[in-house]
């Protein structure tokens, strides 16, 4: 019955995570789990794709940086994808572009990985 | 058209009900005629006479005072003078000039004719004839109409001439039928003030006029059909009369006369209901040129008792002042310059000298009052009457004539205060500065201080009666619906749906399958209330049956405890407050077989300790989010309230709970579309609406836990008000009310203001008494910027 469900992948060490249509505080909080459990398991490249996410809030925005830095502090990699121009515009004007590793599409994520492997 | 009405239609409310009963009223004097016109069946005729003297062709009109009873009776004189052929409004109001035989007869029959010519020629500026000499009228009268018209007028006029004033009374009163058989037009005739008539009522005058009066006009009623025969009429024509005054006295006067009641119908006027008296308000204010707030119409509507006369008086003199009304302190001192000096001071003073006419016996009436309210129950007659015998001989005389002006109510041997607020403030000034002689104080008004302290109270238990009224709705719906048994249990509630959103649990609810099969309740009790430190509590005894069969084995008693807490409620608690809802219940008549149910619903939940007794008291219990989603589930099929909202304004109301924002979301995102916004717009609106929600909901300390939207779209921009009644938005600053960014637990937060700055043209907050509203708005780029 819980309906904060946040689909996920892994294609070739690589994990996919997708946070559908809000990300807000608590599809956030799921997202940070399954990274943390993801980063337990010995997983380091991630990839956070927002072709569903028409709506991202504040919240969801300062989760979704504690996400990078806990990876980062993992040695591992977080890209960012299919960001639209909404989602885009939102990070930019809060100056958070730089902060972010962002890759049009999930395709050119996983191949930017594996480039790199 | 207004004629009589002093309302424009949009500042006339919520009457259409009693409207259309009045207008069936009419309608059915119209069919009377039509009947006997077309049938071709004479024998027929007879049985339909028969069955037509059963249906009530007369009304009583009755309501509270200041309901706006004579208002309603102008409104339908003027749509019936507008809209009708055939059926002739008439409107008389009897006047407390003291009842003179000749004098009433002449007033009666100038109006009557006035109003009827008036009619039949469709020229209003007829009506002014009422004031002019009798023979005004019959130069006036159409030539279809001359002959008779001039018959009853010279009569009238010789029958004033030769001093013959039951004669005149008879033409008078014989005038409607007359008129009808003649013209086949039906008067319906409503008399305002019928009170006045009554014997002993206190007015001046000779009782033995009065008393003739009544007499004529009963007989009038129920002889319509009789006197139409008399006059050759070739069908049964009956006028209709609604009467019309104070209530108490009206259903007093009414004879043991089954003619009567058989033809008599009880049409009731309630007072406003909040959502059409705050549009009146609205309204009003609007075209008064009067500034109001959210929270002062709703102060408005709690402090005046939701009567129409004082709520219009209070904006009447803010107009007249030039005074905005947007805070309770700017409400409160133009509230106490009425009471003690305004046209509600006024009013109240002629209402006094109408029950009281001189000085002291006014002395006695103000004592009397002051006694019942200050008692806040009931007392006995005979120690109001002890109380005021000082100043009169027929205490129990004036105490029969408050209670017929709804000063008081008596009953069984007792008197209690009206509910009327405003009418106890006025007593306690007057007694105040003219009994006690308390000195005037060199600046401001006790009586401002003290409305202000009351004023943020009043509108809390607002938000707890709502609550209690929602609760006593949802208990009269049960009719052995099932329902599912988690909205009766919190723990399972907690483990199933605490993570939805109000949208999924709805749906989730629809889809649950264990459900629990309520009873059907007939009565339910108030038990009273309590307080502890942390909690108040409200106790209700709800009685019915289950099972569907109506017999003593399925009779069952709910005790139920309705309790606000800032905390979930702990053991201590529940076991105190048991203990009261058990000592109430003792008191209650309930069968040996009656099962005893106990429903605990607590605003915030209960501590794991709690849950223990409530478990071996085999309680169910709730929260009141459960028991907003079990009224919604219980309700689902009735049909919405409609919304009265100009096209261009929308206002919404969510809960405060996970996901409720994207209600609003959706919603603005369909008005800006509707409104041609552009989509990188409609994005941005959407983001910053969702900052507003989250902000709304995070920091108001918000007693009702909702948060309130209003989308009006204003030539080329799209304004958005998000609003809380909680003590302060997020980013505005408790103490000087301006906007701040804020760091907030969740470290670099603070982000919220800056995205609404960054995505909409024009942000403010305003601070309310009862909360704060932020106020976005967004401009529709230009076709040449797009």
């Amino acid at each position: 019955m819980n309906g904060m469900e946040v689909k996920a992948k892994l294609v070739e060490g690589t994990a996919i995570l997708y946070p559908g249509a809000y990300l807000n505080q608590l599809r956030g909080e799921v997202i940070e789990h399954r990274c943390q459990a993801l980063l337990d398991q010995g997983v380091r490249r991630l990839v956070i794709n927002f072709a569903e996410t028409e709506l991202i809030n504040s919240i969801g925005i300062s989760i979704l940086l504690g996400v990078i830095e806990t990876v980062n502090a993992a040695n591992g990699t977080l890209l960012i994808s299919n960001l639209n121009e909404s989602n885009r515009e939102l990070f930019e004007m809060l100056g958070l572009l730089s902060h972010l590793c962002i890759e049009e599409t999930e395709e050119r994520a996983l191949a930017k990985f594996h480039s790199c492997a | 058209m207004q004629i009589l009405s002093h309302l424009t239609d949009d500042e006339f409310f919520d009457r259409e009900k009693v409207a259309a009963q009045l207008y069936s009223l009419a309608s059915r004097c119209k069919s009377a005629q039509v009947h006997s016109l077309v049938s071709p069946h004479p024998e027929a005729d007879s049985g339909r006479r028969e069955r037509q003297n059963g249906r009530a062709l007369n009304a009583l009109l009755l309501g509270a005072p200041r309901t706006g009873k004579t208002e309603l009776l102008r409104k339908t004189f003027d749509r019936l003078f507008a809209d009708s052929d055939d059926l002739a409004p008439i409107y008389f109001t009897f006047r407390s000039y003291g009842v003179n035989v000749e004098r009433f007869a002449r007033d009666y029959f100038s109006q009557f004719f006035a109003q009827f010519l008036a009619f039949r020629l469709n020229d209003r500026t007829l009506l002014a004839l009422a004031g002019e000499a009798l023979s005004s009228l019959t130069q006036n009268t159409s030539s279809e109409d001359y002959f008779w018209v001039r018959n009853l007028v010279d009569s009238f006029i010789k029958a004033e001439q030769e001093n013959d004033p039951l004669t005149m009374l008879r033409l008078a009163l014989n005038a409607p039928i007359i008129a009808a058989s003649q013209t086949r037009v039906v008067p319906f005739i409503m008399l305002d003030n019928f009170h006045l008539l009554a014997a002993g009522a206190g007015q001046p005058g000779d009782d033995a006029a009065r008393q003739l009066l009544f007499t004529e006009f009963i007989r009038a009623f129920t002889l319509q059909d009789s006197i139409a025969i008399k006059t050759g009429a070739d069908c049964v024509i009956s006028p209709g009369y609604v009467l019309c005054g104070l209530r108490r006295v009206l259903v007093e006067m009414m004879p043991a006369d089954e003619g009567v009641f058989e033809r008599l119908e009880l049409i009731r006027l309630e007072p406003l209901a909040e959502e059409p008296l705050e549009q009146m308000i609205r309204a009003t204010a609007n075209n008064l040129g009067v500034e109001i707030s959210d929270s002062t119409a709703e102060l408005m509507i709690q402090q005046l008792n939701r009567d129409i006369f004082y709520t219009r008086s209070m904006l009447d003199a803010a107009a007249a002042a030039g005074v905005r009304l947007k805070s309770f302190m700017e409400f409160e001192r133009l509230y106490t310059e009425e009471i003690l000096r305004g046209r509600v001071s006024h009013y109240l003073d002629a209402v006094m000298r109408e029950v009281a006419a001189d000085s002291r016996l006014r002395r006695a009436a103000i004592e009397a009052l002051v006694l019942v309210m200050d008692s806040h129950s009931a007392v006995p007659i005979d120690a109001v009457m002890e109380r005021i015998s000082a100043f009169t001989a027929d205490a129990e005389k004036l105490l029969l004539r408050m209670h017929a002006r709804e000063l008081v109510e008596i009953n069984f041997g007792f008197v209690q205060a009206a509910a009327d607020t405003v009418l106890a403030d006025y007593v306690q000034a007057r007694y105040r500065n003219e009994i006690a002689g308390a000195r005037r104080p060199l600046a401001g008004e006790e009586l401002l201080g003290e409305k202000l302290k009351h004023s943020y109270k009043l509108m809390m238990s607002r938000y707890n009666r709502s609550v209690e009224m929602q609760l006593i709705e949802l208990l009269s719906r049960y009719d052995f619906q099932a329902v599912p048994t988690v909205l009766l249990d919190d723990a399972e509630y907690e483990k199933l749906y605490r993570r939805m959103s109000r949208v999924q649990a709805r749906q989730s609810l629809e889809e649950d399958t264990a459900r629990v099969r309520l009873p059907q309740m007939v009565l339910v009790d108030d038990l009273g209330r309590g307080d502890l430190a942390n909690a108040s509590w409200r106790m209700f005894a709800a009685k019915g049956f289950e099972g569907g069969i109506y017999s003593e084995a399925n009779e069952t008693l709910w005790l139920i405890a309705l309790i606000n807490s800032r905390e979930p409620l702990d053991e201590d608690a529940v076991q105190h407050i048991d203990a009261r809802l058990e000592a109430a219940s003792r008191n209650l008549r309930i069968g040996n077989q009656t099962k005893t149910v106990r429903w605990y619903i607590s605003k915030e939940g209960f501590a794991p300790l709690a849950k223990k007794p409530l478990q071996e008291l085999k309680a169910h219990r709730s929260t009141y989010t459960q028991l907003d989603l079990l009224h919604d589930f219980l309700l689902k099929s009735a049909a919405k309230a409609g919304q009265s909202r100009s096209v261009n304004e929308v206002e919404l109301i969510i809960p405060i709970e996970d996901e409720a924002e994207l209600i609003a979301v959706r919603t603005v995102e369909q008005i800006a579309r509707a409104a041609d916004f552009d989509k990188e717009s409609i994005n941005q609106i959407k983001t910053a609406l969702i900052e507003a929600c989250i902000n709304a909901a995070e920091h108001s300390d918000s007693p009702d836990r909702k948060i309130y939207h209003r989308f009006a779209i204003e030539n080329d921009r799209l304004v958005i008000s998000v609003s809380n009644k909680g003590k302060t938005f997020g980013w505005m600053n408790s103490a000087n009310g301006n906007v701040e960014s804020s760091e907030t637990a969740k470290g670099t937060r603070g982000r919220g203001l800056k995205i609404i700055r960054g995505l909409m043209d024009e942000v403010h907050f305003e601070r309310t008494d009862d909360g704060a509203t932020l106020v976005m708005t967004k401009l529709l780029k230009s076709s040449d910027s797009q």
